[in-house]
């Protein structure tokens, strides 16, 4: 489903080049949940980044749907309508209330009626138990609502794969369960997701395969069975150790 | 009743006391020859009216003049290679308008440029230009106020560039920039006061002109000083009852 050929991503920064990137190749298959992990600054939110392009790789390719999307001639937009993504810190649109949050890309793309996306939005709040809150503003939300809103703004998109990037790092610590509830279910349901987190019950639980980043490179790869009892490289012996 | 503070008795050995006591008793007359003569209160009326006319046309220049400056500098600086030549002009026109008084640049239109046209033509054009300048940096702050995370979210959903600058980030900043805008257009209301270096007879020229035929330099001055005040005090008002409205959506 999704491919990546030798990836770099280098950024130029005032005091000099900063590599970020350095060659990762990697297959995603549809249906398949990869967690990624790793310290931070080795580059795990970058690669998703990249993905859908809100990050320009330096060099190499990213094909999705047997399209090459790093390809200038790609459009861009059309690719994003098929990939969701949720964000550290939300990014819910503070100026507009929940349910046009939710409404605003399907209707500004005329993907759907406003009538049509109003009814899909408010099935998609009731799967997050939040359709009472249909007419309030992002303000009037706490952190783990917030974020379950986000994801169901990117669900009602229906894309094809969703990227998290640490989706419970902002969260006060009893507010993580109801955010990644939402994900476990998701993942039931078949959607394809790429995770970057540092919930390593989450990841043990869920992912299909995990790959573990450090200093641009993906170090080691497994299914999590695998990943967490026999990790082989000893930077990621070194990594579990301190977070497990 | 001559000039109260020019009186030589006064100059000799100035008494505070008389002074005033001078003041309350002509205080009546004073206001008498200023305003009720020959109609003269009818100048502060025509006056007033050419201010607001000259800040409120200048306002909507500014406006219109800003929003297309800081758009075309806001794009440029997202995307070096887009409107590079427009952008050096606006970059020309700030540091022009920002770097010289306003009064030289009223001259300069109504003398210079404009020469035959309509003195508040002139005086509508010269300070709508300046104001846009200001206006130009405010809307361009504004816009870079907004979080990047919102233009993120906005892209990653599929809208375009243009969609989610005008559905997403303009509403928003609009919202962070109203007051400044606003506070603008008062100090605006004041600036227009120099309208009278080029004929046009606004508010301060009225009281100019009253002080000439009556030589009382006090009443009229101070009456102008009082109708300005009276009216930026209105409109701060208005802009702490528009900040209250602004602020609404952030109450949790």
């Amino acid at each position: 489903m999704i491919s990546v050929k030798n990836l770099e991503k280098t950024f130029h920064t005032s005091r000099g080049d900063l590599p970020v990137l350095m060659g990762i190749s990697q297959t995603i298959e549809k249906g398949e949940k990869v967690v990624i992990v790793g310290p931070s600054g080795s580059g795990k939110s970058t690669f998703l980044r990249c993905l859908n392009l809100l990050e320009r790789p330096t060099s190499g390719e990213i094909w999705f749907e047997d399209e090459e999307i790093t390809n200038p001639k790609c459009n861009i937009n059309l690719l994003r309508q098929k990939m969701g993504m949720v964000f550290q810190h939300f990014n819910l649109f503070p100026h507009l209330t929940i349910m046009e949050n939710i409404t605003l890309a399907p209707t500004s793309l005329k993907l759907k009626t406003k009538e049509e996306a109003e009814r899909s939005a408010m099935q998609l709040l009731e799967r997050v138990g939040l359709a009472d809150k249909a007419q309030a503003y992002p303000a009037q939300l706490s952190g783990g609502q917030k974020q379950r809103i986000a994801i169901v703004r990117s669900l009602a998109m229906e894309p094809k794969v969703m990227l998290f990037d640490e989706p419970t790092s902002a969260l006060d610590p009893e507010m993580v369960g109801e955010v990644l509830q939402v994900m476990k279910q998701l993942a039931q349901e078949g959607m394809t997701m790429i995770v970057v987190t540092h919930e390593m019950g989450f990841a043990r639980e869920v992912a299909t395969r995990i790959l573990f980043m450090d200093q641009g490179q993906v170090l080691e790869e497994a299914p999590p069975q695998e990943f967490f009892a026999n990790p082989k490289h000893a930077r990621l012996q070194d990594f579990l150790s301190k977070v497990l | 009743m001559g000039n109260l503070i020019l009186n030589p008795q006064y100059l000799a050995g100035f008494d505070i006391g008389r002074f005033f006591q001078d003041l309350y008793m002509n205080l009546g007359q004073h206001f008498y020859d200023a305003f009720i003569v020959k109609n003269r209160y009818k100048y502060i009326i025509s006056g007033l009216g050419n201010t607001l006319l000259i800040t409120l046309f200048a306002v909507m220049i500014g406006i219109v003049l800003g929003t297309l400056v800081a758009l075309i500098r806001v794009t440029h600086n997202n995307d070096k290679k887009k409107f590079r030549f427009l952008n050096a002009l606006c970059s020309i026109y700030l540091t022009v308008i920002r770097g010289t008084p306003v009064v030289v640049q009223l001259l300069i239109t109504y003398y210079v440029i404009y020469q035959s046209a309509d003195k508040m033509v002139a005086a509508v054009i010269a300070f709508g230009v300046n104001s846009g300048a200001y206006v130009a940096e405010v809307i361009r702050s504004g816009i870079q106020s907004v979080d990047k995370g919102q233009i993120e979210a906005g892209r990653s959903l599929g809208l375009n560039q243009k969609t989610t600058m005008i559905k997403i980030v303009f509403p928003q900043a609009l919202k962070n920039v109203a007051p400044a805008i606003f506070n603008e257009f008062i100090s605006l209301l004041k600036e227009t006061s120099v309208a009278g270096y080029i004929g046009v007879q606004d508010l301060t020229k009225a009281g100019d002109v009253i002080r000439s035929i009556t030589y009382d330099a006090y009443t009229p001055l101070l009456t102008v000083a009082a109708v300005y005040l009276l009216i930026v005090m209105i409109l701060t008002r208005f802009l702490t009852v528009l900040e209250r409205r602004l602020s609404a959506s952030d109450i949790r």
